[in-house]
Formats: C-alpha cells, structure tokens, sequence
C-alpha cells in the first residue's frame, strides 16, 4: 500500500472515524463558539453593531466562500460518520437485550451520549433551514439596507430581528438550541477522547468542563430569539 | 512392600553422565538435531495452553514445528496458570544476597523432601534465570524497583529473596506473555489452536503416542488428530478431592487415558495442601480460594487455648490464645514451610480448638502488624488480598481477624517422564503440573510457574527434537484403525454415561468422592483410613455406574456430561492415591502417614527403603496396579531430616 | 433466601431464545452467584429438566471465563468484580433477578448464557505481542522501565478478557479490550519497535470482527471488572494517529 491509500484506509477504520469526528466536531465547536460572540451583538443598543460584524466577515472575499465551503464538508462528513456509527452500532448488536442499564460509576453514558444520533440529526435539518433562512435570506435586493460609516450594507439584524417576531420560529430555536446543549454535553468531552487528548487525571474536569460549556452555548444562542422576540429588537 | 529397592530397568531416567552442572550441557551438546527444513515436516499436538503448553507450542512453532494446540476453556489465556498469585523463583541473585544455581536446587530438592531426581531440578534451576529473560523481553510487567529495575521478594522454604512478582497476578502475566507468544505463532500459520476441546483419548501407533481423540465441546463431536509426537500440559489433579484451589475445568482425564494407554503414573498420592485458603462455608460452595503465604509474613496464627471457646476473636483475651505456631516452632514461626503449618491448623480442628461458624477454621491475625507498621503499610502491602477476603466472606480483616484452613492446591504426582520429559510412552511427553518430575513430595512456593515455563520455553524444544530425530516416524493417517478404536471406545464411554439415567448428579458424585479423599488420603493418612478409602471408592464407583444422572445429550454443549467423564477418571485415579499413599510407608513432604512420625510428632523420611518414585502400571479395568520404581540416587547432596524449630 | 430469576434460555445459535422465570430456594447469603446457579442446575437436574448452560472456571475473578448480565449490568452491580464474586449476600430474600448473556453480534451465542469470544483471541494474534523468539532476550536487567510507568501498563495489562466491555457497550465495542492491550505494550520499552504495525493491525482486526465503533460512553470502564481505564482508548488513538502520520 502507498502512503496515500494508507491514510485513508486508517481513516475510513473505526478509530480513523472517530478521529474524523472528533476533528470534525472539533471544528464545530470552535465555529459555534465564535458564532454565539458575535450574534451577541444583536444584543447591543447599536443596531449597526452586529450588522457591522457581519460585514466585517464578509470583507474577506473569495476566502469567505473558501471556508464556507469548507465548513459544509465538514458538517457533511461529521452527519456522514455520525449516522453510519449509529447504524453500525445496530448490526453490532443484532439481539439487543431484555433488560440494560448503566452501572453509573465511572460511565460517562448519559441520555446526551446515547441521543447523538437523533440530536445531531435534528442539528442537520435545522443547519439547512437556518442557513436558507439568514445566509440566503433577504438581502439588499430585497431591500434590506442600512448604512454603516457612510456606505450601503445589508441589513442583517432586519431580517433576525423579523424573523423572532414569529413564536413560531422562536420556539422552533429555543427547542433546537436545547438539543444542542444536549449534543455538546456529551460531544465536548468526547471529541476530546477521540482526539487521544485524555489523561485519566483530567477525565473528571474536562467532562465537568463540558457539561458547563454545553450549558453556556446552548443558554447563549437560546437567549437570542428570546429576547428579539419579547424586546422587538429595540435596544433596553 | 518394604523390600529394598530394586530399580525397575524400564525406569531409566536417561539422565546424561558428568557433573551435575554439566549434564544439560553434555545433552545439548550430544543431542541430534532436527533440520530446518525438515521441522515444516513434522507436526506436534500440545494439549493444554497453560504455563507449560503455551510457551511449549510457542517455542515450537518459532523452530518450524507444526503445532496443534487444544484447550477446554474457550480461549487458551483462560488455562488454570492464569490464576497463580505469588510469583516465579529464578536465581538470578540481582539482590545479591547470596542465591546461586546450587542453592535454588539445594532449596527445591530439600523442600521437596528428597525425593526429586536430581538432574531434572538442577537443570530447571540451571534455566530458571533465562526464563526471566524471556519474560521481560515480551513485556510481562514484573513489578520494579524505583530505579527501574527487577523487584524480588523472599517465599516460604527459602532464606533469600528470588522470586520474582507481578502484583498478586503473576500466573496471570505470565500466561499472556505465553498466550501471545503462541497467538503470534497463530498469526504466522504456525499453530493453529483448538479451543473448547476435550482429550478423551491417546492413539498409540506401533507403540508411539501418534494421535488423539478430542471432543468438540460445542457440538459434541469426536475429532481425531495426528501428530508425531503428543505433549501433554494438562495441569494437576487437585480437583479429585471436590474441593480444591484449582479451576473448575482442571481434570486428570488426559493424563488419566494415557495412563490406561500404557504411561506410569508415578507418586500419585503426593498432594500439597496450602495452608492458607478461605476456609469452606457451606456444602454449597463450589471452590476455595487461596490467600497468599506471603500473608504469613505479618500476620500471626491462633486458636483459642479451650476446646470448644465461642467466644467472638476480640473477646478472647491475649492469655487464652494459642499462637501454636510460634510457640512449636520457635525459629520459624508463623513461616514453617506449607506442610507443616497445614498439619498444624487440621490437629487444632482436630482438638476442636477450629474456629468460626463450621469450627473448621483457625485465625490469621494482623492486629500486632497493623499495630506496629500501621494499616496504609498493611494496605500497601495486602490490600488486594484483604479485599478478596471481604468479597467472599464479608468480613473485614482489618477489623477482624482472617479465618483460614488448608486447601488441596497443587499435585506434585503426575505422568512418570524420563529427563527429556517422555513417559513410558514413546512419542508422549508430559509437561508442567501434569508431570511429576521437580518438586518430590512438597513443592516449594513460585516454583510451579518456573517449572512450566522451563519445560516448555526450554527443555522440550531440544528433547523433542532429538526423539524426532532418532526416531522412525512413518506416515500414519486418521483412517487408521488405532484411531477407529480409540473414537469408538470414546464414544461409547459418553453413552454409557448418558444411559444410566440413575438419581444422582454428577456433583454428588464428585462432593462424595471429595469428602472421602480430604478424611482419609488427605493432610494426615494412616493404614486404616487408606484401606477405608479404597472401599469407599469402590463402593462410590459401583453407585456411580447405576446410579448416574446426565442431562441432555452428547451433540450440544453439555458440561454435565463433560464433568461426568472427569469424575469417572478421579474416581479410578482416588483409589490408586490411596493405594500408593498405603504403600509409602514413611511421612515425606505432603505424604503424612501417621504411623510414621518423630516424637515430636514431625514427618518420619524413612531414605532406606522409600528414597524411590513409585511409577504406577495400568493393568487393566479393575486389575490391582503394578508399582515400578525409579530409584533415587543422590549423588551430589546429602539428605537430612527436616527441622524447623 | 428465595431468589426469582429470569434466565435467558436458549438451545442453540439458530434456536429461539427466551427468558426463563425459575424461583430458587435456599439460597444462602454467603453463596456465589454462580453458586447459587450450581444450586438451580442441581434442582433441574433432578427434575429431569436441562441445566443452564454458564461458563466459568477459576471463579477467583482472574481468568475471564464467568458472562453474567445481571439485572441489565454486565457482572452485575458490584464495582470491579466478576460475576463469580459477586455474593448473594448483597441480595434480599425474594429479590428478582434477569441473567442474560452478553450481546453482541461479534460474540456468538453458543447456547444459555454461553457464548464465543474467539474474536478477542484473533484481535491479539492480530499483533498483541512482542516479536521475541525462545532464547533471543537479553538480560532481564539491562532495560530499566520507570517503575510509574511500569505500574500504568500493569492496569492496563490486568484484562482478563472476559468481554464484558463490549457487553456493556451501546455500540458493542471492543475499544477498551483493544486498547488495553495496546496501551500496555507500548507503554513498555520492550513494544516498543512494533508499536505501529500493532496499533493498525489490531484495530483492523477488530473492525473486521464486527464490534462497533466507540462512543465514549465510558459505560465499559464502569462494568470492566478489572476497571481498566479509558484512558487507554485515548493512547490507543494517539498511537493511531502517530501510526498513521509515520507510514
Ligand atoms: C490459586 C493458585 C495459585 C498458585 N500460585 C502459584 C504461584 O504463585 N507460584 C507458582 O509457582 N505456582 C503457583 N501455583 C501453581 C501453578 O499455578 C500451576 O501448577 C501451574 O500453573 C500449572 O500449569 P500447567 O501449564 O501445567 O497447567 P494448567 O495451567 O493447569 O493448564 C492446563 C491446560 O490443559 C488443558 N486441559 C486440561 N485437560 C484437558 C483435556 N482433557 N483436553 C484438552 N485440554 C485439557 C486446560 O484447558 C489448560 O489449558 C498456583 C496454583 C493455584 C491453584
Ligand atoms: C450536522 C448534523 C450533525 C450530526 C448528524 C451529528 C451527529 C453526531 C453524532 C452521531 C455524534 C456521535 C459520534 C459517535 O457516536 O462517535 C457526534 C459527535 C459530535 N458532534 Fe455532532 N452532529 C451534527 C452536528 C454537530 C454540530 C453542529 C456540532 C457542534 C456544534 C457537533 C459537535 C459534535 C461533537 C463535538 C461531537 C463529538 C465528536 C467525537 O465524539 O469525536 N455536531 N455528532
Ligand atoms: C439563535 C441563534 C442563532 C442566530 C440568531 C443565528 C444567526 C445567523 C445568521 C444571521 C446567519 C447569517 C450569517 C451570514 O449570512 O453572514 C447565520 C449563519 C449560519 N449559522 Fe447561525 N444563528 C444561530 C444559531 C446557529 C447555530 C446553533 C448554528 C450551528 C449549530 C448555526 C450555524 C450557522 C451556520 C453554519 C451559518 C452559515 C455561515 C456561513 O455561511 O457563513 N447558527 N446564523
Ligand atoms: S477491558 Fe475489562 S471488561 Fe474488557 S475484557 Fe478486559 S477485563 Fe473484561
Ligand atoms: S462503553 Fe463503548 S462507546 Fe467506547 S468508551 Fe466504552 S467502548
Ligand atoms: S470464573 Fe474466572 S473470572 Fe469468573
């Protein structure tokens, strides 16, 4: 076997998967991270300031659409690996038991870890909906306009601000936002351990740290249609 | 039976002539050697995957052999070495406190009561280090020093600290350094195993061991294989007495149908009772459970001085208690050698001075230890040990005191082998606990794993090879009717057993025949009780032949039916215990004949007339056994009684 | 004590299997679960009807035979013990109980409670060794091991095989048994030069048998009754990836 096929034999095995998700996820959670500290500037009295924000990432150019296109293979490959474990994990244990539990101690198995598959899904369809929704959403030519230092920009904060007038939607994100904590609960510590990153001294913190920084996003991004929508956007 | 000695002329040790230290070299150097080539062209059945088959099919198939290898349990690392605690001696001296080749015989030759072949251990102390070797260099995590090297620590019978450890899990360490020795051999063709297989029989071909019967176990099946030689690695016999420290698959069987097949079976009554195991609870239990001699180390061994005191331990003031032991023995104490402090614990029980619930107990006490170090440094060094106690009794020894007893733990009797471990059988060589040939009448503590490992790392690649090499071996195939016989005779053993269809199980049976063998071939024997046993195990045998019950039937999984063929072997093996127990008469090492004793009541050697091993000959379904004998010449130590007050 | 089981019964691989209802008496406190088994089988036995069918051996909690699942738990509820230390003493009288074998589609069930787990047996012959001939080793002292770390390979060596990781597992996954193989060997100098072959070939060897992926559920280091560490399964995968950029 040359060098190349090699790699990719190792990464197609189990552990090369778990390695493509843990990275995968990994960038994940750095993108989600970055994305809740900027979407708190919709928070802020300045209604430029998140429109100002978006700009601000959209003057990269063409390297925008470079790691658009990167981040979508890799939400596409880490929902690939995702389904096909859960599905392995069937044909894995064809007769299930008649009686299972957890012998708690020091498992780690949780209704968060054992929901990945149902939570991440919903995360893809929500992905789709969500990114046809703002990143595609109405825009300049739909008169979505405001000024920033002088010149013509889109009104991003219009549009999110419109759309959490909506119950509807709200409910729809805060629901979502909350199985995305339930995703991170589990998926922090164990991109961690799928990375190899784990020492047994650090096991206990890092899956505390987890639970945290899962309940920390989640109550983040859960706050925001919630308070566009009792608030109306208008600046408190 | 006490005539002198005459040396039986088919009991040739074939030791090599020279100096002691020489003997083992002269063999190597003399030995004739199998060519690479032609080692593809030969195939070995090793049966058994412990200690002494494992590295056995190992060492083997690396030389070129092809290598069958059978074991019961479903995965060769399950064969009972896996279960050793303590350790492994070696005379290496990296304490450099004055251990030497010499000594390590000298000790293993005493321990075992003068009445070991002389060649055989000195050679297995001559290898001992190199086994040390092997073991490290395929990563068996020995435990260490700071510094990073080899820790040793001292075991009863010997003044200096050569055995080397793994926690309280050396056999276990040990077997998967084997285990993956021969998986790798697996890997590269060379062996291919056969798990979940019984031998039930041997196939002699013109007189050589050329094959044997098997049993599927999943699917009941009768298997013939062919090899050119059979090794035989199947353990000890402990379990005829029901209950013992061994695994509940441990059986004499193999050994037992090539002892009909025309292989003696030498000392048979030589049993090692250890005398600290967990003491039996109820008619229930199924198995004891050994708690390390190192535990002696610290803790103290007491009975209260009133026969009959139920009084709870820590409501016996210091002035009732007995410390036997210490008052006995004043210079070894609580560390006499296993023999000794068995017979001791039974004569309490005996004047009902025995402790606990059943009374059949004495106390293992640590109060003054923990009082003295303090119990982290008790923990540190027991801690395993004194968990295992509390998950099976419930009670916590840091509190209160351990109860032990002695329990049936090792057989150094076993298939009579000539040096190059061949029994009287051409073609048959008979490895590890199976044989009888290093620890004469009482082995000495992490000696067992040595031995396992010497035989197979070490002696029977070159005693193999020779035997190949000088031996007509034609070509012999399945069809053969020696095979035909040896599957019919098998098969018909399991329908028989399967059609008496009586109202006993097969446990009852075998508890029966246990309590009979622990009352009378057990850790005290004497004339009567022995004649007594044998007519009990006639009568047992009678009983079992009409009044058996197996379950199920002989093409599935049926472990009654596996265990109903085991016991029928122990049974016919009980009887000739006794009858060679009856026989020696004079106390050696584990064989305890009352009539034979000191006046301070210490075993009586009696080298005259008994310093020989006593082989037995199967002549035939309820035929009385011929006893040949292996005289026991000792050329290069000087015997003397044991003493250790 | 009165004990009612519920054991999973069942004549052969192909045979359809159920769960038994069996109420046993007399069962005393101090008894083994496996013991109390012995007691049930001589009842049936007795009755003229089959025994159950269980593996054990060394009933010490050393060689790996013994596969309960005891109320759903692999070994039953015990930290770090075997089903066959695992005393009745930790039991009420009439307590109910369900046994079931361990599932997983790499373990065959054999019959009862019995099953095949050959596949651990292939996943060492797959490279869990040193390559080390009979008499080709040096002096046992010439390589110093830092006794620490000769320590954490031991807790990793501790395995017993008995597959109860993969029972437990949600995914049937043999990643802790894999990798505590693997971690002990190339914790030590002596694994050392093989260490990259021995990770990939292991691990391929484990896909090919069927175990699902690993999760993290940790689930396995809870029921493993030696508790080897998931941490291994981290080093397991760091020796992957080091494996892997090294090719
Ligand atoms: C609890 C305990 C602790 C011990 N501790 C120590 C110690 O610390 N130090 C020490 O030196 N010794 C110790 N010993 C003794 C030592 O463990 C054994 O003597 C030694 O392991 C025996 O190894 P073996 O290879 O001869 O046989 P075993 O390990 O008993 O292996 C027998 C093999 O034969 C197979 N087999 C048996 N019958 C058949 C058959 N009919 N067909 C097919 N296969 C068959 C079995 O499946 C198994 O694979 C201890 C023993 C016990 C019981
Ligand atoms: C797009 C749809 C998604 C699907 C279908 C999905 C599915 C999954 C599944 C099934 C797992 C468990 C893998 C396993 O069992 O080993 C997982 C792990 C993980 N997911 Fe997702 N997920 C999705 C989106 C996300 C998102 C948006 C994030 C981050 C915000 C994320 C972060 C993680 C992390 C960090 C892990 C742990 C990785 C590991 O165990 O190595 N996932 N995902
Ligand atoms: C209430 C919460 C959220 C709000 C208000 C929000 C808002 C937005 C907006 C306005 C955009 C368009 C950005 C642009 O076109 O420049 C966007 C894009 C996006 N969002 Fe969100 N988002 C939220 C939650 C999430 C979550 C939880 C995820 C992931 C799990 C997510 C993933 C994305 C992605 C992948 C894009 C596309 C990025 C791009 O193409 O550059 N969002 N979001
Ligand atoms: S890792 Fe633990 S549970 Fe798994 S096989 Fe080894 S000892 Fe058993
Ligand atoms: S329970 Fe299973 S998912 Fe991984 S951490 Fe253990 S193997
Ligand atoms: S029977 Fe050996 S581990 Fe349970």
């Amino acid at each position: 076997m040359n060098t190349h096929s090699k790699l990719l034999a190792g990464l197609t095995s189990q552990v090369g998967r778990k390695i493509l998700t843990g990275v995968t996820g990994f960038v994940l959670v750095l993108f989600v991270i970055g994305h809740l500290s900027g979407n708190l500037s919709l928070l802020k009295s300045d209604p430029n300031a998140f429109n100002g924000y978006a700009r601000f990432l959209h003057s990269f150019g063409a390297f925008v659409y470079v790691i658009e296109v990167l981040l979508t293979l890799v939400i596409l490959t880490h929902a690939y690996i995702g389904i096909s474990i859960a599905l392995r994990k069937k044909e894995a244990r064809k007769q299930g038991y008649e009686m299972y539990r957890s012998k708690g101690g020091q498992s780690k198995q949780s209704i968060s870890s054992r929901t990945m598959v149902y939570t991440g899904t919903i995360l893809l369809i929500f992905l789709v909906i969500h990114i046809i929704q703002f990143r595609f959403g109405a825009g300049i030519s739909a008169g979505y306009i405001t000024t920033l230092n002088g010149e013509e920009a889109r009104d991003l904060r219009r549009l999110v601000v419109e759309v959490f007038q909506n119950p509807g939607w709200v409910a729809f994100y805060v629901g979502v936002m909350i199985l995305l904590g339930f995703h991170l609960r589990h998926g922090i510590w164990s991109m961690l351990q799928s990375l190899g990153a784990m020492r047994p001294r650090y096991t206990p913190v890092i899956y505390g740290i987890a639970l945290i920084l899962g309940i920390l996003l989640a109550v983040g991004f859960l706050l925001l249609p919630i308070w566009l929508y009792i608030y109306g956007g208008a600046a408190v | 039976m006490s005539e002198n000695i005459i040396t039986d002329p088919m009991l040739d040790s074939k030791a090599p002539s020279g100096k002691l230290e020489e003997k083992w070299s002269n063999f190597l150097n003399t030995t004739k050697l199998v060519n690479p080539n032609n080692k593809r062209k030969h195939t070995v059945l090793v049966v058994g995957t412990g200690l002494a088959g494992a590295s056995a099919a190992a060492s083997l198939a690396e030389l070129g052999y092809n290598v069958r290898s059978f074991c019961i349990q479903d995965s060769p690392r399950r064969a009972h070495s896996i279960a050793a605690q303590g350790g492994i001696n070696a005379a290496k001296n990296y304490p450099d406190d004055g251990d030497s080749v010499w000594r390590l015989f000298y000790d293993t030759i005493k321990g075992g009561d003068y009445r070991a072949r002389e060649s055989n251990v000195y050679r297995l102390a001559q290898i001992s280090n190199s086994i040390i070797d092997q073991c490290v260099a395929q990563g068996v995590p020995f435990a260490r020093e700071y510094g990073g090297l080899l820790a040793n620590r001292s075991f009863g019978g010997a003044q200096v600290s050569r055995t080397f450890y793994a926690r309280g899990q050396t056999g276990q360490q040990l077997l998967l350094g084997a285990y993956q020795a021969m998986e790798r051999m697996i890997d590269a063709g060379k062996v291919t195993q056969f798990s979940r297989r019984e031998m039930l029989d041997l196939v002699v071909v013109d007189g050589k061991a050329r094959g044997i019967i098997t049993r599927n176990l999943v699917t009941g099946e009768l298997e013939r294989h062919m090899g050119d030689a059979v090794l035989l690695c199947t353990g000890g016999y402990g379990n005829v007495y029901y209950l013992s420290t061994n695994a509940k698959n441990s059986n004499v069987t193999a050994a037992w149908r090539c002892h009909r097949r025309g292989a003696y079976f030498a000392n048979p009554c030589f049993t090692q009772i250890h005398p600290t195991c967990i003491p039996v609870s109820g008619d229930y239990q199924s198995k004891l459970t050994l708690m390390s001699e190192s535990l002696r180390n610290d803790g103290r061994v007491w009975v209260p001085k009133k026969p009959g005191d139920s009084r709870k331990p820590d409501q016996i003031p210091e002035e009732d208690r007995d410390y036997y032991l210490e008052r006995k023995y004043p210079s070894f104490g609580n560390l006499v050698p296993r023999d000794v402090a068995s017979r001791n614990a039974k004569e309490m029980v005996d004047h009902e001075k025995g402790v606990g619930e059943t009374k059949m107990a004495v106390y293992l006490d640590f109060a003054d230890a923990i009082k003295r170090v303090g119990e982290h440094v008790i923990s540190e060094r027991y801690g395993n040990l004194f968990e295992m106690y509390e998950k099976i009794t419930g009670d916590d020894p840091y509190k209160v005191p351990m109860r032990i007893y002695p329990a049936v733990h090792y057989t150094m009797g076993g298939l009579w082998v000539d040096y190059n471990l061949m029994s009287t059988i051409p073609g048959l060589f008979v490895l590890g606990e199976a044989n009888f040939s290093d620890h004469g009448a009482n082995r000495l503590g992490a000696s067992a794993l040595m031995q396992g490992l010497a035989d197979g790392y070490f002696v029977i690649s070159h005693t193999l090879g020779n035997y190949i090499a000088s031996t007509e071996l034609p070509k012999v195939d399945t069809a053969r009717p020696e095979f035909a016989d040896a599957e019919n005779e098998s098969r018909a053993r399991l329908t028989t057993l399967l059609s008496i269809k009586g109202e006993k199980t097969v446990t009852q049976f075998h508890q029966e025949l246990g309590h009979i063998m622990w009352d009378y071939v057990g850790m005290a024997r004497n004339r009567e009780g022995l004649g007594h046993a044998m007519t009990e195990i006639t009568r047992l045998r009678e009983e079992f032949g009409r009044n058996l019950r197996v379950p199920g039937s002989p093409d599935t999984l049926n472990k009654n039916l596996e265990f109903a063929g085991r016991v029928a072997d122990y049974m016919e093996l009980g009887e000739l215990m006794a009858r060679d127990a009856l026989q020696r008469e004079e106390s050696c090492g584990g064989h305890f004949r009352e009539e034979y004793q000191t006046e301070e009541g210490e075993a009586q050697r009696d080298d005259e007339k008994f310093g020989y091993v006593a082989a037995w000959e199967y002549t035939g379904a309820n035929q009385t056994p011929v006893v040949h004998k292996e005289n026991l010449e000792f050329e290069f130590v000087k015997l003397t009684q044991r003493s250790y007050k | 004590m009165t004990i009612n089981l519920k054991v999973w019964r069942q004549e052969g691989p192909d045979k359809p299997g159920r769960l038994v209802p069996y109420i046993v008496e007399g069962v005393n406190p101090d008894m083994s679960f496996l013991e109390m088994f012995d007691l049930l089988n001589e009842v049936l036995i007795l009755k003229g009807e089959e025994p159950i069918e269980f593996d054990s051996d060394c009933r010490e909690g050393i060689c790996g035979s013994c596969n309960m699942v005891v109320n759903g738990i692999p070994h039953g509820p015990q930290k770090g013990t075997a089903v066959c230390q695992l005393h009745m003493r930790h039991y009420k009288d009439g307590d109910s109980i369900v046994v079931e074998p361990w599932r997983a589609t790499a373990f065959p069930l054999i019959r009862d409670l019995v099953v095949d787990r050959t596949a651990f047996d292939r996943i060492i012959a797959a490279g869990g060794y040193v390559s080390v001939n009979t008499g080709s080793a040096q002096d046992a002292n010439n390589i110093a091991v830092e006794k620490e770390r000769a320590d954490r390979a031991f807790d990793f060596a501790a395995c017993i095989g008995c597959g109860a990781c993969v029972a437990a597992c949600p995914n049937a996954s043999a990643a802790l048994f894999t990798s505590a193989k693997i971690a002990h060997l190339s914790l030590y100098p002596q694994g050392e030069p093989e260490r990259n072959r021995r990770v990939v070939r292991m691990v391929e060897q484990m896909d090919k048998e069927g175990f699902g992926d690993c999760s993290n559920h940790g689930e396995c280091e809870a029921s493993c009754p030696k508790a080897i560490s998931i941490s291994g399964i981290a080093l397991m995968r760091r020796e992957y990836m080091k494996a892997m950029l090294s090719s």
